[in-house]
């Protein structure tokens, strides 16, 4: 469990994070989603007591980072995989942290075994590659078997082995109770590992729902319907705040009502439909949606019009 | 930077299983280098080299040395010249163990590991010290017995068991481990391995050069000066005494280390 409250940090002038208050859950792989400079990083290292808050809060576990008891029990984190002094051997760069927590060092060969780097356990990390140094990152993430799990970016320089790897791992550990947090870019890779997100922009918190709810609510999910009546169904769903527009072929194309509520409507004012289908945007578009006027957008409208999650 | 204070409270003790934790670490991360023990051989053969040349050196010029000059002439002293050079060579350890992680962004790691940064500061000094003092021992072992079978020759030998000559050695590996000290607090401050070794090359070895322009009474305590007076026998006037020399050098080592920890943990990592 991960929460902020209030959380801000200013770098001079420039805001980084701007009063952001939120809760990441256990039991669930939540992603953190936001352009580069939104404050990802700068957040996630706040967690990790790396960097200190302007003014705010986070507390893991209920605590603040730097009062937990060997920390890496509660919390295991991945920040950048080339962060590594490259002299020392992939089983010694465990080995240490392992010390430093009073961990068992039987530990490390087992989360070597789990990231697959058993059989380069003794080759210097600095001959790895990228998607290797990220297998180590997420052994040395997972060393103290914490709680909770934050990873920044993980599935940078993967192959499609080690994506569909993170994504299993990810699952699991949240299907095991544990608290996932993850950040990505990569919005498909998100769209298919992450139960709830956390969108970021400009500092801000602009949304904060579960992934299904974000896709749907986002107006790039429409709702394709045909009816006899058109006219007729065109007024009454606009009288019931859905937002019709009329495709070239003469089909009615709804944002803001789902097909329950199409279908329900048409049924009141006794409208025969012929087609009625649901057309979900991806994440992306409903991303891209959701921060066209990055410039412009006003935190709160945004996360009214996603909330009710 | 912000120049948010990191939100340690000085006053939370931290507990001695964490002192422990810390220490267990930092020995593990300096064992398992490579470069750790590359650096220890190339600082025996380079100061026992050094060693046998100066008293070489020394031993050809004894015939045209002026009885002043045969009567300060310190036999222990000169086998254990080399101890110079192993300052600079091991204390380079102390700067790279703090530059290492902190060039390659290894440094997060440690304090998310071990929030107590005062701590890991200081667990760094401690072991690196602790790696050092062993290390100089047997640089000033190998140097005084080779140094002694040459001076032989003339008769101009010591034993261990002489006067004074123990403690040198003693503190000259003390001396050593506080370059090494002074190397990871000058390491906490620069943070750049290029910079922080040069400032420690400066003090050790420039500071001997460099100190000959200070007033006499100002150039002892020249932290490269102060080595070398921790390390005699006869003492030779414009050097302290070498308990005092040592003293002073763990001044050096407290203030390095103490400002290093205050600009370790008020910026963010």
């Amino acid at each position: 469990m991960i929460e902020a409250q209030h959380l801000t940090k200013r770098y001079g002038r420039t805001v980084a994070v701007d009063e952001v208050s939120f809760a990441v859950k256990p039991g669930r792989v939540t992603g953190f989603l936001g352009p580069n400079g939104a404050g990802k990083s700068t957040t996630m290292r706040m967690i990790l007591g790396l960097d200190a808050p302007s003014s705010g809060s986070i507390l893991v576990n209920g605590r603040p980072y730097h009062e937990l008891d060997d920390p890496l029990r509660w919390v295991g984190a991945l920040l950048d995989a080339k962060a590594i002094v490259g002299g020392r051997s992939a089983a010694n760069h465990l080995k240490w942290l392992a010390d430093s927590n009073g961990l068992d060092r039987r530990r490390v060969s087992e989360v070597l075994d789990i990231a697959g780097l058993s059989d380069v356990a003794g080759q210097r990390v600095g001959t790895f590659s990228l998607g290797m140094s990220q297998r180590l990152g997420i052994a040395a993430a997972l060393l103290g078997d914490p709680e909770t799990v934050i990873l920044d970016e993980p599935v940078n320089g993967l192959d499609p082995d080690g994506i569909l790897w993170i994504r299993e791992l990810m699952k699991s550990l949240a299907a095991q109770g544990r608290t996932v947090f993850l950040s990505s870019h990569l919005m498909s890779e998100m769209a298919q590992t992450a139960d709830h997100l956390l969108v970021i922009g400009r500092g801000r918190i602009i949304a904060d729902t579960s992934t299904e709810e974000f896709i749907n609510r986002s107006s790039a999910s429409s709702v394709r319907v045909r009816a006899v009546q058109q006219t007729e169904l065109a007024d009454a769903l606009t009288r019931r705040d859905g937002q019709v527009e009329r495709s070239a072929d003469g089909a009615l194309l709804v944002t803001g009502l789902d097909c329950l509520a199409i279908g329900g409507i048409a049924s009141a004012h006794d409208i025969t439909l012929f087609e009625l289908s649901a057309r979900a945007a991806t994440l992306e578009e409903a991303f891209f949606d959701l921060t066209r006027d990055e410039t412009d957008y006003r935190a709160g409208e945004l996360t009214d019009a996603t909330q009710g999650a | 930077m912000s120049a948010t204070t990191y939100p340690t409270a000085p006053a939370r003790t931290v507990r001695a299983a964490t002192v422990r934790k810390t220490l267990k670490a930092e020995w593990t991360k300096l064992r398992t280098l490579p470069s750790t023990w590359r650096t220890a051989i190339a600082a025996v053969v380079v100061a026992v080299g050094w060693s046998v040349a100066v008293v070489a050196i020394q031993l050809s010029e004894w015939h045209a040395m002026s009885a002043q000059q045969r009567g300060v002439f310190d036999p222990t002293s000169t086998s254990l010249s080399g101890v110079m050079l192993a300052a600079v060579i091991l204390g380079a350890l102390g700067v790279r163990a703090v530059t290492g992680e902190y060039s390659t962004g290894m440094i997060r790691s440690t304090f998310t590991a071990i929030p107590a940064r005062r701590l890991v500061l200081a667990a760094k000094a401690a072991t690196v010290a602790a790696f050092v003092f062993p290390i100089t021992l047997v640089c000033e072992a190998a140097g005084f017995a080779l140094g002694q079978h040459l001076l032989a020759s003339k008769h101009l030998q010591v034993a261990l068991g002489d006067p004074g000559v123990l403690r040198a050695m003693l503190f000259g590996a003390l001396a050593v481990s506080l370059v090494a000290v002074i190397g990871v607090g000058v390491a906490g401050i620069v943070r750049h391995t290029a910079g922080a070794t040069t400032t420690l090359v400066l003090l050790v070895v420039g500071g001997l050069t460099l100190g000959q322009l200070l007033p006499a009474g100002w150039r002892q305590y020249v932290p490269g000066i102060a080595a070398q007076a921790a390390v005699t026998v006869h003492r030779s006037t414009g050097l302290l005494a070498p308990t005092a020399a040592i003293g002073v050098l763990a001044a050096y080592a407290a203030i390095a280390l103490g400002a290093a920890s205050i600009r370790v943990a008020h910026r963010d990592a």
